[in-house]
């Protein structure tokens, strides 16, 4: 994790509102990204956090709201301002005809301060690669190409949008250790993700958003802590469809598979208290029965659904 | 690195890439190439230009110059412009320090050498061959045609990135619009042949010039051949599509 230096903060996002065809796709945002953080901005698919991103990546106007990146205001992207950040789109392919280093080198002019080629190379694992044409390349090298791209102005600040998504679990796990040791090197990180996992592993603090609506906020820990109460009853059932007569008076729905029962509770002493009463009245035994913290993907789904009462319905 | 340093790299950049690319090898330098020797085979008599009778390899051979020129500067420009758009590549360069002119620029410039090359070849091919006439004024007349044709097709290329949406339009738009004005521009068939409304509407378009244009420089006598009429049609076609380009392009992945 990073160590976040004090001064002005990286990014700050106030009152941030952006509309496409008249629909309000972010209502008024605020989040704050301190110099030195690996800052994720974690959402399901359509939360908003590409508009968001690419608002501070100079790419498109804001309707509404005060956004500073590195000290200016992204609507208007200057040449020495974009010498200080680097950006790694979400969708965009490479030129398949040129090798890894020819792309990389071009980039590198781009900039008048620029890092070494192949120390860069050396840092996102292509080494090997470095002298083949970019479309032989796997989707993971290629992503790896993009960070490369992202890197090679020595930015201060990088954006991430997805950088992992699409790739196998390898290449992943190499992705948050390049990642991890960039922030390890001083580099600022804005990312977005849908992984919950990838937000507990890499980023310091992180925002959810649904809907471009900012439902959670913090450090994972703070996140986890905010959750009160909430707890998870997992247990197994030889005849789950016994479970329905006590099912409503839980305090969220249970989901049920293959006999394993699931229970994201939010009042946990009542609806365990529930439950056990009624397994001795109906002589029921609940095998393997376990009560855990929930974890970020329970938090993240319980925030992210529309559905306020649970995170999933109840199914055998 | 000065602004001209990065221009001149990033010309190398985008050529390196243009020689690798099969496709855009094909239709901008394989396929006019072709073309001339096919047309000096299959045409070998006369035919007239402005009155007075030529030999076919005369007449055809600075018209496949221009036709090349419009391969190139237009169609080849349109289809790997809108071809990065979609693709995400040109917004990934406006992601950069680099300044838009420059990514612009180079394209523009790389036509132009692609163009030179591909004239060159084409030039010397009539030369040896086909017995066309090269004096100081058709050389005069050669580089300010293809330098104004080049600009004037690079910039209707890129004032229809607006029009192309997607790789796969541009590809139906560049190389049709260019085959369909060839035939009416006296570049496939003698103007002298076609019915007077379809040589009128060619005239509408800057191909007819450029051809009669880089004709009138190689055929008639100690003569540039540049004539207000074609020069100007072609400015004014260069300046309007200029205007178009830099007030419409986009930079963005447009909707398909």
């Amino acid at each position: 994790m990073a160590m976040t230096e004090p001064g002005p903060p990286a990014i700050e996002v106030r009152g941030l509102r952006k509309s496409y065809d008249g629909v309000e796709r972010v209502h008024a945002i605020d989040f704050t990204v301190a110099k030195g953080e690996i800052f994720g901005l974690l959402g399901t698919n359509g939360a908003g956090k590409t508009t968001t991103i690419e608002i501070l990546e100079g790419y498109r106007p804001r309707d509404h709201g005060e956004v500073t990146v590195l000290g200016a205001d992204p609507s208007h992207p200057t040449r020495a301002w974009r010498e200080r950040i680097g950006i790694v789109l979400q969708e965009s392919e490479l030129d398949p005809l040129y090798t890894v280093r020819e792309t990389v080198t071009q980039f590198g002019r781009y900039f008048s301060e620029q890092a070494d080629v192949d120390a860069t190379l050396a840092r996102v694992g292509l080494t090997a690669k470095a002298d083949e044409r970019i479309g032989r390349l796997s989707g993971g090298q290629k992503r790896a190409v993009d960070v490369a791209l992202g890197l090679i102005g020595r930015p201060e600040l990088l954006f991430l949008d997805e950088p992992s998504t699409g790739l196998d679990p390898a290449a992943r796990r190499e992705m948050w250790a390049t990642i991890s040791d960039l922030c390890d090197a001083g580099t600022t990180i804005l990312l977005t993700t849908h992984y919950m996992d990838e937000a507990q592993h890499l980023a310091d603090r992180l925002v959810i958003l649904r809907a471009g609506d900012v439902v959670g906020s913090g450090t994972t820990a703070e996140l986890s802590a905010g959750d009160g109460d909430t707890a998870v009853v997992t247990f197994l059932l030889d005849q789950p469809a016994g479970l329905s007569t006590v099912a409503s008076s839980l305090s969220a729905t249970p989901s049920i598979e293959d006999g394993a029962v699931r229970l994201v509770s939010t009042a946990p002493q009542r609806d365990l208290y529930q439950l056990l009463q009624w397994a001795e009245g109906a002589g029921v035994e609940l095998r393997g029965l376990e009560v855990d913290r929930p974890t970020l993907d329970d938090i993240f789904l319980r925030l992210t659904s529309t559905d306020d009462a649970g995170d999933s319905a109840a199914g055998s | 690195m000065s602004d001209a340093t990065l221009l001149a790299s990033q010309v190398g950049y985008g050529l390196r890439g243009f020689v690798r690319n099969a496709r855009a090898m094909v239709f901008t330098v394989v396929m006019p190439v072709v073309l001339l020797l096919l047309f000096n085979a299959i045409f070998s008599g006369s035919t007239t230009f402005q009155g007075s009778e030529v030999s076919a390899a005369n007449y055809f051979t600075p018209g496949i110059i221009a036709y090349s020129i419009m391969l190139s500067g237009y169609s080849g420009l349109l289809i790997s412009v809108v071809t990065a758009r979609e693709r995400g590549i040109i917004k990934r360069f406006r992601g950069t320090p680099m300044p838009a002119w420059i990514y612009l620029a180079a394209l523009i410039l790389q036509s132009i050498v692609t163009v030179a090359v591909t004239v060159a070849v084409l030039v010397g091919m009539g030369v040896v061959f086909y017995h066309l006439r090269l004096d100081v004024q058709s050389l005069i007349g050669l580089v300010v045609y293809t330098l104004l044709g080049t600009a004037t097709m690079c910039a209707i290329g890129l004032a229809l990135t607006r029009v192309a949406t997607t790789a796969d339009s541009a590809s139906a738009i560049g190389p049709f619009s260019t085959v369909s004005l060839a035939f009416v521009s006296g570049v496939f068939i003698p103007v002298s042949q076609l019915p007077a409304w379809l040589r009128d509407l060619g005239r509408l378009f800057p191909l007819a010039h450029l051809a009669n244009g880089l004709q009138s420089a190689f055929i008639e006598h100690h003569s540039t051949g540049l004539s207000a009429e074609d020069v100007g049609v072609l400015a004014i076609w260069c300046v309007v599509a200029a205007v178009v380009a830099v007030r419409t392009f986009r930079w963005e992945p447009q909707g398909r």
